[in-house]
């Protein structure tokens, strides 16, 4: 749905750095849909869990002393002889999270894959904030850093390109204790959109585990360089970790680069498997794709599973 | 093999701080990547598929240890005696003496092992190299040129035989010498020889001489019994048959021998004789053996053999040495055929020897026999002679014709004898300078044997069949036969065929010698060897040339209907002493025998160099080696 505040929205600030004009545009047709209802601070767009006062009848139940009697349906009184309150689905915001991987790991790639992150995490931002939803923005590496707290409306979208742009790269990943902090600050579930390089010696798994059975709706934003995908190294290097500083001498000739691209091929097959398997979405940006078609692409709906239109 | 300068093996000792500045200070280009899991995890698989792998981060270092060890062994200078500097030309001369045919061990001959080597220098021969192959014999002869084509030395080096009962060792380095005249630096002779030579053997060249003995094994240095001497005489006497058989034996070893002197009838080895000697050691003892040697149909008699039987056990490692075979005395036997009117004072010379048989024909009586072969014996033409010459040995006294056989004569003169060839065996102690002749024709066309005022008064020819001598004088019209020099011409003359004819029809030679067998009308000859082998050889200008083996024992040669043979033994009392006696010496005098001066072992610089480029480039390829831009199979199909 389109929102008219969108021209609010200073974009000379925005497309010379993160988002261009056009795919601004683009991106006000969209919106983030989940598959869930979560119960939400305040009235918003989306149907809350709980019952309330909106518009919309859900349901009828018996009057017990207490309830509001000006929710009683007079009408089935008359009917049935007894007393009935009516129902209403209660309207809620959908709270968006976007975490988004810092670690030092992300700096690295041409282009670095950590402006990537912050071109994607703007573009749901600006879906999200678009569609009325509250949206804040809370990087990690070893732990969750400094967050953009939540807040609705796309003249806060600005503010969000801001806190990205000033974002900076550092730090070891930690996927798992990132998300149990993550977890701790933020009680109440939401959508969450993880925008990492997942390159975690611990796994993923644990992690994004965690996030499920908090009942968050999670989508993964995998973030890949085409040179990680497809090396072009060659000789006797030290490949020097961006994170940890430790070294790995290879003598690369074409079978040490077939074993590492098998283990690429392997990481990602089950990654990907492993969304499936949790029902969670799964993009992945980069590696030589502008990110701009994937993205439009996923959230179009064509291989969506945790976000609809 | 040894190293010239084995000092620059110390030069290994850099691979210590190499290893060193390798662990230290290796430098590799370093890249900052996102993660290193992946790649901790792929070079997992790869060590886990192929352990080996962890070392392929370590070629640049084995390859650079590899360089040292390489450079170090070129820098040592490897050395050897057997090979042959690059470039370099290689004269080798194998001794070819009767000598070099005595096992050397249980299994090889001397000569075989002389030959391996040769064979072996042709197969080492650098490239660039040039070798010559000279076979030192009774005579020397070149059996390569040099080349450096390694096939035609191996065939000549499988045409290395054995060659009489000498070996002319000056002779074949003094051909070598001349041949590699201006020689590059590096060539040299070589002789391969087993040193059994009697005394100072001195050799003069103007470049390097390497005499290599060949390895004689313990106790075959000179365990040899060998016949140096025989002889078969008739003693008329005692009976029409009976003869005495003359041998000397000879023990050259260290150590006293009991041997066994058997005489045989051959063939067939009827055995005649036997006695038992005992000789001291480096002595040598006679025997005489009386035998019955009746002569067979052709009144040619058999043969006679002679061989030895070692009769203590001990080995004799030298066989040529041990059969002799002789003509027996009934081969003295000499038919003789007198055609036309002869001489009274040829007739007298001839009735005076008792070994001739005389028969009387004339040329008509001649033409009308029905057997073709040529007359076994000596034939004395007087006046007319036949067109062509026959076939063995003749005389003619005073021809009729102006044309007899390759000679022609002028018309008759008087004069006196001025010359006459005293090296001719048929002048052999003629003085003829008191000879007066009445007429005499000048001869020409033949080999002039005495001159006169009138020319050239007598002459002969020799063929392979035979030889004529042709007197163009009637003796009976000069003073000659009252000069004792008549009888002396007609008793060599009478020798002369009475050899010939006792040796077979085959000129005599020595062991090993070609046989030149006679065959006017034949286009190829086949000899039977004493072991029974078989030889062709094609006939050229009426002879066959037919290369034998040193192999003693009688050679049979079927000539159309006549059967010709020929006699070989080895009889040498030098080369039956297989010891080592030879003393080489330079011409400053300096003693080469036994002496291998290390030489470079250039061969293999080559093969050093190869390594320390083959290093080279893989260090190159290693260290530059790259699979930037390649396109990633996983890319295509991206793609």
């Amino acid at each position: 749905m389109v929102n008219n505040h969108v021209t609010e929205v200073p974009e000379q600030t925005t497309k010379a750095r993160l988002l261009d004009g056009d795919f601004l545009k683009r991106l006000r047709r969209l919106r983030l849909m989940v598959s869930k209802r979560f119960v939400g601070g305040a009235g918003g767009a989306r149907q809350s869990l709980r019952r309330g006062s909106s518009v919309e009848f859900a349901d009828h139940r018996a009057y017990v002393p207490g309830d509001d009697i000006r929710r009683i349906d007079w009408n089935a009184y008359a009917r049935l002889d007894e007393l009935v309150l009516r129902l209403y689905v209660a309207e809620e915001d959908l709270s968006v999270t976007v975490l988004i991987d810092s670690s030092a790991s992300m700096s690295v790639g041409k282009p670095p894959k950590f402006d990537t992150a912050k071109r994607v995490a703007a573009a749901l931002s600006y879906v999200a904030l678009s569609g009325g939803e509250r949206v804040g923005v809370t990087p990690f590496s070893t732990s969750i850093a400094r967050p953009l707290p939540p807040s609705r409306g796309l003249a806060r979208a600005p503010r969000v390109f801001r806190y990205l742009e000033e974002m900076q790269a550092s730090g070891e990943t930690s996927l798992r204790r990132s998300i149990d902090a993550f977890v701790a600050r933020r009680g109440r579930p939401g959508l969450v959109l993880l925008i990492s390089d997942f390159l975690d010696p611990a796994g993923y798994e644990s992690a994004i585990d965690r996030l499920l059975s908090e009942k968050h709706e999670v989508s993964l934003f995998h973030i890949v360089d085409e040179e990680e995908l497809y090396p072009t190294l060659g000789g006797d290097l030290r490949l020097i970790d961006s994170e940890t500083g430790d070294a790995v001498e290879v003598s690369l000739d074409a079978r040490t680069l077939k074993a590492y691209e098998a283990r690429v091929d392997a990481y990602l097959e089950a990654l990907q498997r492993y969304a499936k398997r949790r029902r969670v979405g799964y993009l992945q940006v980069g590696g030589g794709e502008p990110f701009e078609e994937s993205l439009l692409r996923y959230l179009s709906g064509a291989s969506a599973t945790g976000i609809r239109r | 093999m040894s190293f010239l300068s084995p000092w620059s093996f110390l030069w290994l000792l850099l691979i210590g701080p190499l290893v060193a500045l390798y662990i230290l200070r290796r430098r590799r280009q370093e890249r900052v990547i996102a993660s290193t899991l992946l790649w901790q995890e792929a070079l997992a698989d790869l060590r886990a598929e192929r352990p080996w792998r962890r070392l392929v981060p370590q070629v640049s270092l084995l390859l650079q240890i590899l360089a040292i060890i390489a450079g170090s062994l070129a820098l040592a200078r490897p050395s050897g005696s057997a090979s042959i500097p690059s470039g370099a030309q290689l004269a080798i001369i194998v001794d070819a003496s009767s000598s070099m045919a005595a096992f050397a061990n249980g299994e090889e001959t001397r000569f075989e092992l002389a030959r391996n080597a040769a064979q072996a220098y042709a197969d080492d021969l650098p490239p660039g190299g040039r070798m010559m192959l000279i076979e030192s014999g009774r005579e020397t002869a070149v059996l390569s040129p040099l080349t450096s084509d390694r096939h035609a030395l191996s065939t000549a080096v499988d045409r290395l035989q054995i060659r009489g009962t000498s070996a002319n060792l000056e002779e074949a380095v003094a051909i070598a010498s001349e041949r590699l005249a201006d020689s590059p630096e590096g060539s040299r002779i070589v002789i391969l020889t087993d040193g059994s030579q009697q005394g100072e053997v001195e050799l003069l060249a103007a470049l390097p001489i390497e005499v290599q003995e060949v390895t004689i094994a313990s106790g075959y240095q000179d365990q040899n019994l060998g016949i140096v001497d025989a002889d078969v005489r008739p003693r008329p006497e005692e009976g029409a048959d009976r003869a005495d058989i003359f041998a000397r034996v000879l023990n050259p070893s260290s150590e006293p021998r009991d041997v066994f002197v058997i005489a045989e009838l051959m063939p067939g080895q009827q055995a005649l004789a036997s006695r038992r000697l005992r000789i001291d050691s480096e002595q040598s003892s006679g025997v005489v053996l009386q035998v019955d040697l009746p002569p067979d149909d052709q009144g040619r008699a058999a043969h006679v053999g002679l061989r030895l039987e070692p009769a203590d056990g001990l080995p004799d490692v030298f066989a040529l040495d041990d059969q002799v075979v002789l003509p027996s005395p009934g081969a003295r036997r000499l038919p003789v055929f007198v055609i036309g009117t002869p001489p009274q004072s040829v007739m007298r010379a001839l009735r005076t020897d008792s070994e001739v048989e005389l028969f009387r024909t004339s040329l008509p009586a001649l033409a009308e026999r029905e057997e073709q072969t040529p007359l076994d014996g000596l034939q004395i033409f007087c006046g007319d002679v036949p067109a062509e010459a026959p076939g063995g040995d003749s005389i003619v006294f005073a021809p009729n014709q102006n044309q007899v056989f390759e000679a022609r004569l002028a018309d008759g003169e008087r004069g006196n004898i001025t010359d006459w060839s005293e090296a001719d065996p048929r002048l052999r102690f003629a003085n003829l300078g008191r000879v007066r002749f009445g007429e005499a024709r000048d001869i020409s066309g033949m080999t002039p044997l005495v001159q006169s005022s009138a020319g050239v008064i007598a002459a002969g020819i020799e063929r392979p069949a035979g030889e004529t001598t042709l007197f163009s004088f009637n003796p009976d019209q000069s003073n000659w036969p009252s000069d004792p020099s008549f009888v002396i011409v007609m008793r060599n003359l009478l020798e002369r065929a009475r050899n010939r004819r006792a040796s077979g029809g085959i000129p005599d030679g020595p062991l090993g010698e070609s046989l030149r067998v006679p065959a006017s009308d034949q286009r190829s000859v086949e000899v039977e060897t004493p072991s029974g082998a078989t030889i062709e050889a094609p006939v050229q200008g009426g002879l066959a040339i037919v290369p034998i083996q040193a192999e003693p024992g009688v050679y049979r040669a079927e000539v159309g209907e006549r059967e010709l043979f020929a006699m070989r033994n080895h009889l040498s009392e030098s080369e039956s002493d297989i010891s080592h006696r030879a003393v080489f010496v330079t011409g400053e005098g300096q003693t080469l025998a036994g002496v291998e001066a290390p030489e470079e072992r250039s061969d293999l610089w080559q093969w050093v160099g190869l390594l320390l480029l083959l290093i080279l480039a893989l260090e190159i390829a290693w260290a530059t080696r790259s699979v930037s831009g390649r396109p990633s199979e996983r890319r295509r199909r991206a793609a």
